[in-house]
């Protein structure tokens, strides 16, 4: 599904046909509930957020403007969810994890290389790690990123070259050159 | 703990009644009637008996506050999609025709005056719903057409 198909489905929600929900669901419930568990770090803070950033989205869609920017406005609303449940419940900042990286079809040799990125994606600050996830394991766009983030472009792009070089230089003392 | 795709639906589909939606855009327009009504008497009546101005007061204060929560559910919980919002600026239109109708039938003058306000914000309220339903359906069929 392309981003036209996106825009599409939002635009049958904000019509208010309820198939269209069932569709929205059905096309970004896993997306979310894995950058929910990976900015959580556990699964149930991910499965109480879950259903406020739905009720959120049913909530705000007849509000959003460019239905085009369906992806970025719902991991924004995802984000914004939790950091308010983290903030309330902990008061200290998100754990980013990255253990939900699929390993399914990657060949045996890198399995051990993977685990040791994963590892090493965890000692990352939270605000680094966010912009790898987001960037990487999500496939957002800078501009998408600096919706979700609320920060200007320039940022964005400082903190994934700040974070692919940290990142970077502890693989390389792991042994990890690729 | 996980939250299938059946469940997210499930709990959505139990947000999406129009039912509800009908019965608070319902809830709205009789609760602003009742309060022009009994302002229009309270502003208009001069000999009034101080129990009843009181008793008047009250029962705008109740209307009002039915108003505004019925603003809130329609704003903040039960949202109103680009449909929704056709059949509530239908049932203002007929509500506020109907009032209009109604005053100057017993001859309430200054009710009239302000139900003839309510009756073209009304009017706006449907025009502008059905643009932006316009707008929508007319993109909806450039993207199923690419």
């Amino acid at each position: 599904m392309n981003r036209t198909d996106d825009e599409l489905l939002a635009i049958r929600c904000q019509l208010g046909e309820p198939a269209a929900f069932d569709d929205l669901i059905a096309r970004w419930h896993e997306p979310l509930w894995r950058y929910l568990r990976k900015l959580t770090g556990d699964d149930d803070t991910a499965a109480e957020s879950i259903q406020d950033v739905w009720l959120k989205v049913l909530r705000a869609i007849p509000k959003l403007r460019d239905a085009a920017r369906l992806r970025a406005w719902m991991f924004s609303i995802a984000r914004r969810v939790v950091m308010d449940r983290l903030r309330e419940k902990y008061a200290t900042p998100p754990s980013v994890s990255a253990d939900d990286v699929d390993l399914e079809d990657v060949p045996q040799e890198l399995e051990d290389e993977l685990e040791v990125m994963r590892e090493e994606l965890e000692r990352l600050p939270v605000i680094d790690r966010e912009a790898l996830v987001l960037f990487y394991l999500k496939e957002l766009t800078l501009l998408e990123m600096t919706e979700v983030l609320g920060v200007p472009v320039g940022t964005v792009k400082s903190r994934l070259f700040r974070a692919r070089k940290t990142l970077r230089t502890q693989l390389e003392r792991k042994g990890v050159n690729r | 703990m996980n939250v299938s795709v059946a469940d997210m639906q499930k709990l959505i589909a139990g947000e999406l009644s129009l039912r509800s939606r009908v019965a608070y855009t319902a809830l709205l327009l009789v609760a602003l009637g009742v309060a022009v009504v009994v302002g229009s008497l309270l502003l208009t009546e001069p000999s009034l008996p101080q129990r009843t101005e009181v008793a008047f007061a009250v029962i705008i204060a109740i209307a009002l506050s039915w108003v505004a929560y019925a603003s809130w559910v329609l704003t903040r919980r039960q949202v109103l999609f680009a449909g929704h919002r056709i059949v509530a600026g239908r049932m203002a239109v007929a509500f506020s025709a109907l009032f209009v109708a109604g005053c100057l039938a017993v001859r309430m003058m200054a009710a009239a005056g302000l139900g003839a306000l309510m009756l073209a914000i009304a009017i706006g309220i449907l025009i502008t719903a059905r643009q932006r339903f316009r707008a929508l359906m007319e993109r909806r069929r450039a993207l199923e057409a690419m």
